[in-house]
């Protein structure tokens, strides 16, 4: 009995030996298996890497992060500079075409900055992309003027891969839905060809865009299909339905290396994990914070329940992230015996408890980890208790400061400014109520500070004193494996962006 | 007997209000903000603010009650947060995947179901009998989600016959015309659409199905053990006709009436049940909708999910009791 | 609750008088359940006696291990967090008949209350709690109880209630429909004569009449509540990870499936053969119970 699959499978074989004998070179397709859904057809309506990725690819993207030279490079936007420390310059590319054949000019930019991202009731990106940006203005063709409200040296990390240019002259025609819907253009080097939000996107390559011709090899059709349960993912990447597989968890990676014809690739992820304690009793001594730090065995963990697909944290950040410093002090090191010396000193000898709260599956073995976590406090002479919470539940109430003590990550930790500011900084958000007003100061100035040197240097000081304080306890990145086609030449990137321009498709 | 329907009819129109409160209340009720969900993570005070505005959050919830009810009525059940789009297109789209794997659970259990069930009560404590006893008594005891897991382990996992989740494979399907997969791919005489889908389709009906599979076999032999005992059928023996006969033409149809009820019954229990199912084999359907919409605190869709699943639930009964009084002339109210 | 249709149904449709040749079956059905279900009740109970391991005993560097086969230290093997499997198979037993048992009674002693209530009263007491049942009723059933746990929280208390929500209907129902037939009997009558008060009259002479069919019932609403909780935690919305339960045994095993078969086999196999134990002896106290149930038509 032939299986619809095996005959599918001989029907394009025989076509394309076809096409090739008649000449005709048949189109490469890639087929990416991702966990995170699109939901809509409005590029502007959901704020997930993924979405980001895709349609920067789509419109731009507009400049972006190159994790080879560590530095961003210019892409729709050129070239840039910065005037004085509230304007920026931005100067475009005169060579980027709509499918339309339209040139991409500062116009479009100024819309979709000013009317898409800022403007729109239904975008959710204002605050991932623009969030100090007060105005954009054309000041030609190609020169786009942007102003802030306060100095923000940190603003590329902001627009670039993340700044979606949609045409200003379809929005004015159609308007939003039908120009959303029906007449998707962008500058980029692929073109949206299908889109059923919750289930597929499928990507075309522009043959005549520059960036297509400088990667010949790059894949013609792109199709993104979402897989969220990993045994799903992971079959069909066995089967070659997909050829690409996002994040497989470590103990599935053995039935993959048998295949001759697959491979395994980890890469860092730019997520940091850690757990967050509120300053309220009995978190609000230092010394029981810390004791906490010391009492977690990450080594152990990452080489257990991990199998090593983690880089341990000493601090915030880790190499490969801005500002990583690898001489941070102090240490946060494995040692139950100091914990307990620790809570002694706080006053808590005879042990206390505490309820650590853990979101199940939003993270790589989210469950798991925290529960192996437990007896190490309980060793540490915490009386440790774990709670598993819906995500909905536990998120409204850690955003609302009402979890003491949580296990979480925070994404897309190019720059650790935003996430910093946000968890640590004083009255930035409720998640953790931290305030230490030496490290306000320490955050304050690294944002503004266009020189790089003093940046890092503010920025380590800024690290150091809270390790030390530690009202959160960093433990590790992730190494998130990808799975690859032996066909597919491909470094993946350690934010969850995929660029298919990347990628060489062996024939 | 019209009278009787419009007299029911008009009965449920109070129970639809009460549920719609009830869902409500309790979706409100639970913890968790959908703005905080839905906006991205580095979101500020003023977007929340803006998209709370957006959402008709920022009323009080009975004024909030109050317009769902109006627009409900008008056959609006507003725009889902997490999409931007009307719930009823959102539950257009997914709603047709969960009626297919319902309509092929029910198939799949009445074809098992009704024959074994017919044979083993036409010979009481035969071997038929016992082993059709144990299969309905299997059927009721087996939780549908281990089923699922044990289903996709053996046989797309070790014997790797069958895929593991889904509802196709990229590319074989022709364009969506209702929805229906396989019966679209069906018109469009696409064999290997039509191959592809029942092969996607087999795990997680057989998973729904197992539940009623026993119940059927269940109903159908003791509804047949009674009917074998009653006078017209001992006449018929009487008469000289076959046993194979006997069996089929006169006890099975009148048999049948029983089972036909639960069958009805039943259908709101597999819409319900397929939550699960479509969970674990990653259907896309209504059901993994619902899961979504609820994590999402997706208000308006959540509502509408329960409103469609009660509104059908509350039709079949309708349709069940009519059928019922029309078939069976000593029922009457 | 889907036992209740299929319960009445067969029980009204099979023969009233129960015949001697159907006996040794009845035997069979009645000693295998009951075996079965006094086996795991017994394991519930003395469980932490027997358990080779502590359930929550974690061996970060025996994770993974496959069933070594009885006698040996891990019989069943270990689980992800390199927890002994066995042990925490019977520390679940505890959790989810401690749950049935609870849920069967709770909701029996609602669902018998409201029910005898509802039917001896009848007019407008009647009216209201019957448009109850229908509006709790028509929701779909693990909906409720998701929505109830996301609002109370984990916990094995919240557990209950949710499970409880909905499960009192059934007996309601039944209940109220024998209570309706019982109540124009004689010995009523009598009793009303002589000056018996209605909670006297529905306490002492209606509900003892009641209670045998409650617990044909109650004992396949115990399978259901099992299936149920099992349900509820394998969705992530039980108890809190310290307690192993059956469900939550389920719900970790889902990304092992294709590495560790024995994660998800053997608890879900324990679901099975209980709800299958607990349904031969409900099978086996309804056929005995028979007559009974067909003379009272009730219709649900």
């Amino acid at each position: 009995m032939i299986s619809a699959r095996r005959f599918v499978t001989a029907l394009t074989a025989v076509t394309c030996l076809l096409c090739s004998a008649l000449g005709v070179r048949a189109q490469s397709r890639v087929s990416i298996g991702v966990t995170e859904t699109i939901e809509t057809h409005n590029p502007y309506g959901d704020s997930v890497s993924l979405q980001y990725g895709i349609y920067s690819e789509v419109t731009g993207p507009f400049c972006t992060y190159s994790y080879n030279k560590a530095d961003f490079e210019g892409r729709l936007a050129e070239r840039w500079k910065v005037e004085n420390p509230t304007t920026w310059i931005f100067y475009l590319s005169k060579n980027y075409k709509f499918n339309d054949g339209t040139t991409v000019t500062a116009e479009d930019v100024v819309h979709s900055l000013m009317n898409r991202v800022i403007g729109d009731p239904q975008s959710k990106q204002k605050a991932s992309v623009a969030p100090s940006v007060v105005k954009a203005e054309a000041l030609d063709k190609f020169t786009v003027k942007v102003t802030t409200d306060k100095p923000t040296a940190p603003l590329l990390s902001f627009l670039c891969d993340r700044l979606i240019v949609t045409s200003k002259a379809a929005f004015d025609k159609y308007g939003r839905d039908a120009a959303d819907r029906e007449h998707m253009m962008g500058g980029g080097p692929y073109q949206l060809k299908e889109l059923i939000p919750g289930q597929r996107l499928v990507l075309q390559k522009r043959p005549d865009h520059p960036d297509a011709k400088k990667h010949p090899n790059a894949p013609d059709e792109v199709i993104y299909r979402i897989m969220r349960e990993p045994e799903q993912r992971v079959t069909a990447f066995l089967n070659d339905e997909i050829q690409i597989a996002q994040f497989i968890p470590p103990h599935m990676r053995q039935r993959i290396e048998k295949n001759a014809k697959l491979r395994i690739a980890p890469i860092d992820s730019v997520e940091i994990m850690f757990l967050a304690m509120q300053p309220k009793p009995p978190f609000d001594k230092k010394e029981v914070r810390q004791a906490v730090c010391h009492a977690i065995n990450r080594d152990q963990i990452i080489a257990t329940l991990l199998e090593s697909f983690a880089s341990r944290l000493d601090g915030p950040i880790g190499p490969g992230q801005y500002g990583y410093d690898p001489n941070l002090k102090p240490k946060m090191n494995y040692d139950p015996e100091q914990s307990k010396k620790l809570l002694a000193q706080a006053g808590y000898a005879n042990g206390v408890d505490v309820e650590l709260q853990t979101p199940v599956g939003r993270y790589t073995l989210d469950k798991q980890l925290t529960e192996a976590m437990v007896p190490m406090l309980n060793a540490a002479g915490f009386r440790a208790r774990l709670l598993t919470p819906e995500w909905a539940t536990l998120w409204a109430n850690v955003q609302k400061g009402t979890v003491p003590f949580y296990y979480m990550g925070r994404g897309s930790v190019q720059d650790p400014s935003a996430a910093l500011h946000q968890y640590f900084h004083t009255g930035e958000t409720p998640r953790i109520g931290y305030s230490n007003p030496k490290l306000d100061e320490l955050l304050d100035k690294e944002q503004q500070e266009f020189d790089p040197n003093k940046r890092r240097q503010y920025l380590s000081q800024a690290m150091s004193i809270l390790t030390d304080d530690a009202p959160a306890c960093f433990l590790w990145r992730h190494k998130l494996l990808w799975g690859l086609n032996s066909r597919i030449d491909y470094k993946p990137l350690p934010d969850a962006r995929i660029y298919a321009i990347d990628m060489a498709v062996k024939r | 007997m019209v009278s009787y329907l419009v007299h029911r009819l008009a009965g449920t129109l109070p129970v639809l209000l009460l549920i719609s409160f009830l869902v409500f209340s309790l979706i409100h009720a639970a913890p968790g903000d959908p703005t905080l969900l839905l906006l991205g993570e580095e979101t500020n005070a003023a977007d929340i603010a803006r998209a709370k505005e957006r959402w008709g959050l920022d009323q009080p919830l009975y004024v909030q009650y109050l317009k769902f009810v109006r627009a409900a009525a008008a056959g609006d059940f507003g725009k889902s947060f997490k999409y931007a789009e009307p719930v009823i297109n959102v539950i257009k789209t997914r709603l047709p995947a969960t009626i297919e794997l319902a309509v092929f659970a029910i198939i799949i259990a009445s074809l098992l179901a009704i024959p074994l069930g017919v044979w083993a009560g036409a010979k009481p404590n035969s071997w038929i009998d016992n082993l059709g006893t144990t299969f309905g008594l299997f059927g009721i005891s087996m939780p549908s989600f281990w089923l699922a897991i044990m289903l996709i382990l053996l046989l797309a996992g070790v014997l790797n016959v069958l895929p593991t989740s889904g509802r196709s494979t990229y590319g074989v399907a022709g364009p969506e015309q209702t929805g229906f997969y396989l019966f679209d791919s069906i018109m469009q005489k696409n064999w290997a659409a039509v191959w592809d889908g029942l092969t996607h389709i087999f795990l997680p009906a057989l998973a729904l199905g197992m539940n009623m599979l026993g119940i059927l076999m269940r109903v159908t032999r003791s509804s047949i053990l009674e009917v074998m005992n009653e006078d017209y059928v001992q006449t018929a023996r009487a008469k000289g006709l076959q046993e194979k006969n006997v069996v089929w033409r006169h006890v099975t149809s009148n048999a049948l009436i029983p089972v036909i009820t639960v069958v009805g019954l039943e259908l709101g229990t597999l819409l319900s049940g397929s939550i699960i199912v479509e969970t674990v084999f990653a259907w896309p359907g209504s059901g993994s909708l619902l899961i979504t919409a609820l994590n999402a605190r997706d208000y308006p869709l959540v509502t509408g999910i329960v409103m469609t699943y009660t509104l059908a639930f509350v039709a079949i009964n309708l349709i069940i009791d009519g059928l019922y009084a029309v078939v069976d002339p000593r029922i009457r109210y | 609750m889907v036992f209740m249709q299929s319960l009445t149904l067969e029980s009204a449709t099979e023969k009233s008088v129960v015949e001697p040749r159907l006996l040794p079956r009845l035997h069979v059905k009645a000693f295998t359940g009951g075996v079965i279900v006094l086996l795991f009740i017994i394991i519930g109970i003395i469980g932490p006696s027997i358990a080779p391991f502590d359930p929550n005993k974690q061996e970060l560097t025996a994770m993974m291990k496959a069933p070594a086969g009885i006698g040996a230290a891990h019989s069943l093997g270990t689980d992800n967090l390199g927890r002994d499997i066995l042990s925490r198979v019977i520390y679940g037993s505890r959790v989810s008949l401690l749950v049935a048992f609870a849920v069967v009674f709770v909701s029996g002693f609602i669902g018998i209350a409201l029910g005898a209530i509802s039917g001896f009263f009848g007019g407008k007491v009647d009216f209201v709690i019957q448009k109850l049942v229908e509006v709790v009723w028509a929701f779909p059933p693990l909906l409720l109880g998701i929505t109830i746990m996301a609002f109370l929280g984990q916990g094995l208390f919240n557990l209950i209630l949710a499970l409880v929500a909905q499960r009192w209907i059934p007996y309601c129902r039944v209940v109220r429909g024998q209570t309706l037939s019982l109540r124009n009997r004689d010995f009523v009558t009598a009793a009303q004569c002589l000056g018996a008060s209605n909670r006297q009259i529905i306490t002492r002479h209606i509900i003892p009449n009641l209670i045998q069919t409650s617990l044909v019932i109650g004992t396949f609403a115990m399978a259901s509540s099992i299936i149920a909780e099992a349900s509820l935690s394998f969705l992530g919305v039980g108890v809190p990870p310290e307690i192993p339960t059956w469900g939550t045994m389920l719900a970790d095993a889902r990304i092992y499936i294709s590495t560790a078969w024995w994660l998800p086999l053997f608890p879900g196999l324990c679901i099975f053969v209980t709800v299958l134990g607990i349904n031969l002896l409900g099978d086996a106290l309804r056929d005995i119970l028979d007559p009974r149930l067909k003379r009272s038509g009730a219709k649900i």
